[in-house]
């Protein structure tokens, strides 16, 4: 265990890349130690002064950040080898946790990398509209407020509506890669989600029939690191588990029906 | 046809247990013949082989799903990207060793239905090759590797198939399932070893 007051330097090791063509390149960086700093912080440190551990002066880091405090998603990095935002990650809680060596920062590996820690994050975009992740009201009247949810329904909706894309399950999801086009365990949550909401229900076949579709729900193995990874601790597994027992019923359903 | 995925997945789910799951049980409980001893083991063996429409039976019931199966396991081998060192979490491992179980047993299989039942011979011969393999320490280890390997795939297996079926949802309902799962590994370990000892003793 590592005491604070010993602690001179924050040391970084960062995974950089000039540009999506180019191979990428890792540089060690240290700042003062300041007590109370997040990686944003620890970064925007580096931008002020940007040269690294052996004083060479360089570009400074790109990454993305919006809301600090954990609810946009846009800072989701790999901080020590895990998927999580980096307004969260508390730079003393990382010293106590990992000792003094080097915090390792680098960019999600499921997603394009535009530049250092910056991604490109469409596809998850994407994916949400190929399950149909919204409630349709445009139309050419209104269609009303719609029943009131029970109690029981508005947990769960609740719990998963703290989704914000921010990519961790993704990240962490052996079958959420190149080889498949798997929507991910975000998007099956949200499709719950939406067929509970009282409106939203209108189209929960559309939704299923979208789940079902190829690299649907279909494609989970069940390894359950998304609910482990969660920042928002949202209980993922639980959700596929219930859209598998919807999307079966569904499946079946128009199978008799037609 | 856009479903085909969802429909070829759930078929590797549900033929896994019916009929090939109900199918271990049953050769379990055949083999457990030989606890009372030699000669009704004999006569087990004497009467499934000669059973009518056996052939039928070996190849509806297991030779077509479990080539189904095992193939488009491959396939789902396949597609995963392993990270059980990045992320050790318990369900990924067991994920992870999902897939490493369906090779051994991949290579088990065809090395046990080869010599037992397609170069196999009378029932004499038959019992002769698996006494003398089993007899042997090396055949020995490899037997009890390919069986522990195939009741994880196995019984990991049917925990994952209450997932994937929406059999249980919440995760108490998938801790007791997966609690049931390792007790049910653990049962028919220690079952097929002492069916081997039995064997080997012979």
């Amino acid at each position: 265990m590592v005491n604070l007051k010993d602690v001179q330097y924050i040391k970084l090791k960062i995974k950089r890349r000039n540009s999506p063509q180019e191979a990428s390149y890792w540089q060690d960086f240290q700042i003062p130690y300041r007590p109370n700093m997040n990686i944003v912080s620890v970064l925007m440190e580096i931008r002020k002064n940007p040269v690294t551990a052996d004083g060479q002066k360089v570009n400074p880091v790109v990454w993305e950040c919006n809301c600090l405090e954990e609810v946009c998603g846009a800072c989701t990095m790999l901080i020590n080898g895990v998927p999580r935002q980096a307004c969260a990650a508390l730079t003393d809680k990382l010293i106590e946790k990992y000792g003094d060596r080097p915090i390792q920062l680098e960019p999600l590996t499921k997603f394009p990398v535009i530049r250092d820690l910056m991604i490109d994050r469409n596809k998850m975009f994407d994916n949400l509209k190929r399950v149909r992740a919204w409630v349709q009201v445009d139309g050419s009247w209104t269609i009303g407020r719609g029943p009131r949810l029970a109690e029981k329904d508005q947990r769960i909706a609740y719990e998963i509506s703290h989704c914000m894309t921010c990519g961790c399950c993704l990240e962490a999801c052996p079958n959420y890669n190149a080889k498949s086009d798997f929507v991910g365990p975000n998007a099956i949550a949200q499709v719950r989600m939406f067929n509970l909401h009282a409106i939203g229900r209108m189209q929960a076949d559309e939704r299923l029939e979208a789940l079902t579709d190829k690299g649907g729900l279909q494609d989970c193995g069940n390894s359950q690191n998304c609910k482990q990874v969660c920042p928002k601790h949202i209980n993922l597994t639980a959700h596929i588990a219930a859209m598998n027992r919807a999307a079966n019923a569904y499946v079946l359903r128009s199978f008799l029906d037609k | 046809m856009s479903k085909l995925s969802f429909f070829l997945r759930r078929f590797h789910s549900l033929i896994a247990l019916i009929p090939l799951g109900i199918f271990v049980f049953v050769h379990f409980m055949l083999n457990s013949s030989i606890f009372l001893g030699n000669e009704a083991y004999m006569t087990m063996v004497n009467f499934m082989k000669h059973a009518p429409f056996v052939i039928v039976l070996e190849l509806v019931l297991i030779a077509i799903p479990l080539i189904f199966h095992g193939l488009y396991g491959i396939y789902i081998v396949y597609l995963a990207k392993n990270n059980a060192l990045q992320y050790k979490y318990y369900r990924n491992v067991a994920f992870y060793l999902q897939r490493i179980t369906s090779l051994i047993m991949l290579a088990f299989l065809v090395w046990h239905v080869y010599t037992l039942r397609i170069a196999g011979g009378g029932t004499e011969d038959v019992y002769g090759i698996l006494v003398s393999t089993l007899q042997d320490p090396v055949g020995f280890i490899l037997y009890v590797v390919g069986i522990v390997a195939s009741i994880y795939h196995l019984t990991n297996g049917i925990f994952t198939f209450c997932i994937t079926w929406g059999i249980c949802v919440g995760d108490r309902a998938q801790k007791f399932f997966a609690t049931c799962a390792i007790l049910l590994f653990v049962v028919m370990s220690i079952w097929a070893v002492g069916i081997l000892l039995a064997l080997a003793a012979a």
